[in-house]
C-alpha cells in the first residue's frame, strides 16, 4: 500500500550577502518545504523581509486598486507576459504611469456620479413641491417667518387650520401620500412642526432656485440628461481603459505579488549578522539533484547537508526536535489515484506515517458508485460528461467529481450491461409484459442474437426489482466483508509499520480476529434462521468457530481497550449491514426508472400488454417527457450514489485505519498564470 | 417458507413499517446533524467532508429498515 513520499530534512547554509540569490534558488528547486525558524532557538533570529519589498507592496496597492475600479477580476482573461518585460516595465515606472492615466478618467467619472447623484435628490425633492403652487423664492428670504415643507402620510389641512396668522398648502391622495408646506411665523414654528409630526410628516429640503416648481424641474430634467450623457461617454473611456491597461495590470499583479512572497522568506528562516540558515523538508528522492542544483547556482556561498531521512515508526518522530517532529505529507500517487487526493484530504492530510487512502479510494469509490448505477443506459452520459470534465477542467473539486463520473460511469457500464443487462430502467432481453416485464427487445419489436445475451449473467441479467433481490443483498453484504476487511488490514499495518507488531496485534489484530468470528457467526446463523438448516455438521463446527473467535478478539480487545470494547460488539453487524445500501439504492433507481417508463409506455402510449406505437404527435411528447423522468433519475443518481459510495470510503473504510491530521506539503514554488518564464529560465529546474 | 393469506398481508404491513418508521427516524437525526452542519460550514468551508460524513451516518438507519423489509417480503413472504 502507498504511503506518503519519503522525506529527508535538509539545512541550507549561505552567506546572507548572497540572501536575494539564495530564495531564487529555493524557488527554483521548487520542493523545498520550509520549516519556519523559531525565534530564540539560539543565536539566530528571524529575518527581515527584502528592501525591495516596500516599493513591491506600495505598487501593488495600487495595483489591485485600479483592478477593483476596472472591474478587472482573477478571471478576467488575459494575454501572458514574458517575465522579463513585466519587470521591466515595473522598474521603468509604468504603475504610476497608468495609475496617472486611469485616474485622471476616474477622477471624471467619480465627480459625475456624485452630481447625478445631488442633482436626483433635488429632482426628487421638487417632484415632491411640484404639488404645491409656489414659487421657489418663495420658500426662503423671511425674517420673522418660517415655512416648513415636506411629505405626510395622511391629510393635515383640518389641524393647521388652528394655526392663527398661518398659511398652508397641502395636497394629498389617499394611495400616493402628499405634501404640506406651511408658512407661519417663526415663533409658532415649533407648533406647526408638532401638528404635522402627527401626520407622518418627513421634512424636505427645498432646493433653492426661482420661478416656478416645474420649470425648475424641466431644467433638472435636461442637466441630469445632460451628465448622463457624459458618464456614458467616461464609462466608455473606462472600458477602453480597461481593454488597454488589463494585461498589463494582471500580469504585474502576478509579478509583484511573487516578488512580495519571495521577499518574505527571510522572514521564515534563522538570519545572523553575516550568514543565514534554512531548514526544510524535501522528498528524499530529491536530496542529491536539490543539493547539486542550490550548490551550482550559489557556489562557494551555500552548504548543504541532509541532516535524516525520517521513517515511519513514530519513535523517530518522539525524538526529534519539537519544529521538526512533524513531517509533511506529499502523495505519492499515480496518475489516476492522484484525482482521488482530494477526496482523501477532505477528511483530513494523511499522516507522514500512514497508508494514503486514496489508492483505495480510486479503486472502490467507482466500482461502488457504478454498482448503484448499474446501467447502460445512464453510464454513457457519465462517461462523456467525465471525459469532458477531465479534459477542460482544472480545478481540484471538479476534476474530483469528472474523474469519478469517468470511472463511475465505466463500472457503471460494465455492471449494467454484463451483470444486470438493462439500460434506462429496462432489460435488453426478455418478452413485454408492462410493468414489470418491459424490455428493449419487446419495445423495438426485434430478436438480439444469442451472443448478445450470452454476455449477461443468466442470459438477460440480473432483475433488481424482482426475484435476485436477496441474492443482490447477500453480494452487497459480501462486498462489505471484503472492504471492511482491507480497512483492518491496512489499520494492522499502519500500526505496525508506526510501532511493532505486538503493538499493531493488541491495536488492530483483536478486532480482525472479532470481525472474523462475527462474520463466520452470522453466516452460520442465517443458515440456521432463514434457511432452514439444522445446527450439525458444518453449521455447527462454524458456529463455534465463530463465537470461539469472537470471543478471542473480543479478550484481545478489552486487554488493550478497556471493558468499552464490547459495547462496540453489536457495530460490526451494522457496518455489515450498512453496505446494503449498495443493492438498496440500485433498487430505488430501478424503482423509479421502471414506474417512469411505465407512466410513459404504459399509461400515455397504451402498450400494456403489446407494443403497438401511436401516432408520432402523440409519440413525440410522451418520449419528450420520458427523456425529462429519465434526466431526474439520473441527476438524482449523482447524489445518491455518489454521496453514499463515498460515505463508504469515508465512515466504513477509512475509519478502520485512517487518523489523518499530518502536515500538507506546500513547498516554495510559483504558480504562473498571468506571465511566463522563458525556456532557458524553465530549463533550470530540478 | 412463503407466507400466505393474512400472514402475507401482514409481512407487507411489517415491511412497510419497517421503512417509514426508520425513514421517520434517519430524517429526525438528519435534520439536527445537517443543520448544526450548515451553520459550521458557514464558518469553514473546509470541513466539507467531515460534515458530510455526519451528515449520512444517520442514513445507516433507514437501510436497516430496508434490509427487514426486503427480510419480510423476499426470504419470508
Amino acid at each position: 500500500m502507498p504511503l506518503p513520499e519519503s522525506m529527508s530534512r535538509i539545512v541550507v547554509v549561505g552567506t546572507k550577502t548572497s540572501l536575494e540569490e539564495a530564495v531564487e534558488a529555493f524557488y527554483s528547486v521548487k520542493v523545498l518545504h520550509v520549516i519556519d525558524h523559531t525565534a530564540g532557538a539560539d543565536d539566530m533570529s528571524l529575518g527581515t523581509p527584502f528592501h525591495a519589498n516596500l516599493k513591491a507592496s506600495e505598487r501593488l496597492l495600487k495595483v489591485r486598486a485600479m483592478e477593483k475600479e476596472l472591474g478587472i477580476g482573477k478571471n478576467t482573461e488575459t494575454a501572458r507576459v514574458p517575465v522579463t518585460e513585466i519587470k521591466s516595465q515595473i522598474s521603468s515606472g509604468s504603475v504610476e504611469d497608468v495609475e496617472a492615466e486611469i485616474l485622471e478618467v476616474l477622477d471624471v467619472k467619480n465627480d459625475l456620479n456624485r452630481r447625478i447623484t445631488e442633482l436626483n435628490a433635488k429632482m426628487k425633492s421638487l417632484e415632491l413641491l411640484a404639488a404645491i403652487p409656489v414659487d421657489l423664492e418663495l420658500y426662503s428670504g423671511y425674517k420673522s417667518l418660517a415655512v416648513i415643507a415636506g411629505s405626510v402620510e395622511s391629510d393635515p389641512s383640518e389641524a393647521l387650520k388652528t394655526l392663527a396668522d398661518s398659511e398652508s398648502f397641502v395636497s394629498f391622495k389617499k394611495k400616493k401620500g402628499g405634501v404640506a408646506a406651511v408658512f407661519v411665523r417663526a415663533e409658532d414654528r415649533d407648533k406647526a412642526a408638532s401638528i404635522l409630526s402627527e401626520h407622518g410628516f418627513v421634512e424636505t429640503m427645498v432646493p433653492e432656485g426661482k420661478g416656478p416648481v416645474s420649470e425648475a424641474l424641466v431644467l433638472a430634467g435636461e442637466s441630469l440628461a445632460d451628465l448622463n450623457a457624459k458618464l456614458g461617454s467616461v464609462e466608455k473611456e473606462v472600458e477602453a481603459l480597461q481593454l488597454k491597461h488589463k494585461t498589463f495590470l494582471c500580469a504585474s499583479d502576478e509579478e509583484l505579488s511573487i516578488e512580495i512572497e519571495k521577499g518574505e522568506v527571510p522572514l521564515r528562516i534563522a538570519v545572523g549578522k553575516h550568514s543565514y540558515i534554512l531548514d526544510a523538508w524535501i522528498p528524499t528522492a530529491k536530496v542529491q539533484a536539490v543539493t547539486a542544483e542550490l550548490e551550482s547556482r550559489l557556489g562557494n556561498d551555500v552548504h548543504v547537508e541532509c541532516e535524516e531521512t525520517r521513517g515511519r515508526n513514530l519513535h523517530e518522530e518522539e525524538e526529534a526536535e519539537e519544529r521538526f517532529k512533524k513531517v509533511p505529507t506529499k502523495h505519492n500517487n499515480g496518475l489516476i489515484a492522484k484525482e482521488f487526493e482530494h477526496a482523501t484530504n477532505l477528511v483530513a492530510v494523511p499522516k507522514y506515517q500512514e497508508i494514503d487512502p486514496s489508492i483505495l479510494i480510486m479503486f472502490f469509490l467507482p466500482l461502488f458508485f457504478g454498482f448503484m448505477i448499474g446501467d447502460c443506459g445512464y453510464a454513457i452520459p457519465f462517461i462523456i460528461i467525465g471525459a469532458y470534465g477531465l479534459k477542460v477542467t482544472r480545478h481540484k473539486d471538479w476534476r474530483a467529481i469528472a474523474t469519478v463520473l469517468f470511472f463511475g460511469g465505466i463500472w457503471s457500464f460494465i455492471f449494467g450491461f454484463f451483470f444486470f443487462g438493462e439500460a434506462l430502467g429496462m432489460h435488453f432481453i426478455g418478452h413485454w409484459d408492462a410493468p414489470m416485464a418491459m424490455t428493449w427487445e419487446g419495445l423495438l419489436g426485434i430478436q438480439l442474437p444469442d451472443w448478445f445475451g450470452g454476455m449477461m449473467i443468466d442470459g438477460h441479467g440480473v432483475s433488481k426489482l424482482e426475484g435476485h433481490v436477496v441474492m443482490l443483498l447477500k453480494l452487497t453484504v459480501y462486498i462489505g466483508i471484503i472492504h471492511i476487511m482491507i480497512g483492518y488490514v491496512c489499520g494492522y499495518l499502519n500500526v505496525r509499520r508506526q510501532h511493532n507488531n505486538k503493538h499493531a496485534f493488541l491495536e488492530k489484530g483483536g478486532w480482525i480476529i472479532q470481525f472474523i468470528g462475527m462474520v463466520v457467526f452470522c453466516y452460520a446463523m442465517t443458515q440456521v434462521l432463514f434457511s432452514r438448516v439444522d445446527m450439525e455438521g458444518m453449521v455447527l463446527y462454524l458456529l463455534i468457530i465463530g463465537i470461539v473467535l469472537l470471543l478471542a478478539g473480543l479478550s484481545v480487545n478489552i486487554k488493550s481497550e478497556g471493558g468499552k470494547a464490547a459495547l462496540e460488539l453489536p457495530g460490526v453487524i451494522g457496518m455489515i449491514l450498512s453496505y446494503t445500501r449498495l443493492a438498496a439504492i440500485g433498487m430505488s433507481k430501478a424503482g423509479m426508472a421502471m414506474a417512469f417508463n411505465y407512466i410513459v409506455f404504459g399509461m400515455f402510449m397504451g402498450m400494456m400488454d403489446a407494443v403497438v406505437w401511436p401516432e408520432w404527435y402523440i409519440m413525440i411528447p410522451c418520449l419528450l417527457m420520458l427523456a425529462f423522468l429519465h434526466f431526474v433519475v439520473w441527476t438524482l443518481g449523482i447524489l445518491s450514489a455518489g454521496l453514499h459510495a463515498l460515505r463508504l470510503q469515508f465512515v466504513e473504510l477509512m475509519t478502520k485505519f485512517f487518523v489523518g491530521g499530518g502536515t500538507r506539503y506546500e513547498p516554495l514554488k510559483i504558480k504562473r498564470f498571468k506571465t511566463f518564464l522563458t525556456k532557458t529560465e524553465t530549463d533550470r529546474e530540478v | 417458507m412463503a407466507l400466505e393469506g393474512e400472514a402475507a398481508g401482514l409481512a407487507a404491513i411489517g415491511a412497510g413499517l419497517a421503512v417509514g418508521l426508520t425513514g421517520i427516524g434517519a430524517g429526525m437525526g438528519e435534520k439536527d446533524v445537517g443543520a448544526a452542519a450548515v451553520g459550521a460550514m458557514t464558518e469553514d468551508r473546509s470541513i466539507f467532508g467531515t460534515a458530510m460524513i455526519f451528515m449520512v451516518i444517520p442514513e445507516t438507519i433507514v437501510i436497516f429498515g430496508l434490509v427487514v423489509a426486503i427480510i419480510a417480503l423476499f426470504a419470508l413472504g
